[in-house]
């Protein structure tokens, strides 16, 4: 400690160490916070189904509105949200298809309030099979990942919305 | 061009680097609590960096430059022997490292 040189670097290093210390105290002040948003609808609007260019599987169109109150998720260690809307149900030849139709990352500082209206799924809705015509039940859920100011996932959640497909025919050209 | 920078002394003797060493790791550690509380408040970790980045540069200018607090007791070095042969300049050497692990 006799130069600046040396006194200049313990005091850097010291202040690295207590940076570190209170980055790791902001992410135990609310790693294990429940997050919850209301989620008011996701509502189906018209879906059409024919079958693809390959294998000839259900491809299906849908187009939804989306409004969501994201303020209570952002706290001061929530850097980014990711949020995915997928779409699960049920086909004869699979007991669980989950299938991610669109997604969304919201930066801390956008405005939190999602109000979307007639949105288009950004991703195809294939199914393995021809498991979308006539599904009486396609649950859409809308998750999201936390992601934190610490380089890991702080939390994650969903909300899931129950909504009972038209019964749909296939078109052929 | 370095050589400007060596001739400025810069030195502290130890009651003065301890009293500096303290000194930093105090105020660092002071606005280190007062950034994570005001922080916590308004629930933005910016603020907390910003705080703690203003403590670090009052440490730097409290005690990095050598001011004449830490200099408030210096070592009393023996009087120099004449260098008449090997042994005798030992003794000051012994004294000297004595001094030190103190």
């Amino acid at each position: 400690m006799n130069t600046v040189l040396s006194r200049a670097n313990s005091l850097f290093a010291f202040s690295l160490s207590v940076m570190a210390a209170l980055t790791f105290g902001c992410f135990i002040t609310t790693a294990f916070k429940d997050r919850r948003v209301p989620v008011s609808k996701v509502m189906l609007k018209n879906v059409d189904d024919f079958t693809g260019p390959r294998e000839r599987s259900d491809l299906g169109f849908i187009t939804f509105d989306l409004s969501a109150d994201l303020q209570p998720i952002f706290d001061w260690n929530v850097k980014q949200l990711f949020l995915y809307l997928s779409a699960e149900y049920a086909t004869k030849s699979n007991a669980l298809n989950q299938v991610v139709l669109w997604d969304k990352i919201v930066l801390r500082g956008e405005n939190p309030k999602l109000n979307l209206r007639d949105m288009k799924s950004k991703y195809f809705f294939f199914d393995d099979g021809n498991g979308l015509r006539a599904n009486k039940n396609i649950t859409l859920t809308l998750s999201w990942n936390v992601v934190g100011i610490l380089p890991l996932v702080v939390g994650s959640g969903q909300v899931s919305l129950p909504f009972p497909d038209m019964y749909e025919t296939t078109k052929s050209y | 061009m370095l050589s400007i920078f060596k001739s400025i002394p810069t030195h502290m003797d130890y009651k003065g680097q301890k009293l500096a060493e303290q000194i930093f790791q105090g105020i660092i550690l002071f606005s280190a609590v007062i950034g994570f509380i005001y922080g916590l408040i308004i629930q933005q970790f910016g603020w907390t960096v910003y705080i703690v980045l203003g403590g670090f540069t009052v440490a730097c200018v409290l005690t990095l430059p050598p001011w004449p607090m830490y200099r408030k007791t210096p070592l009393s070095w023996q009087p120099a022997l004449p260098e008449t042969s090997g042994e005798t300049s030992q003794k000051p050497q012994e004294s000297l490292k004595k001094k030190k692990h103190k």
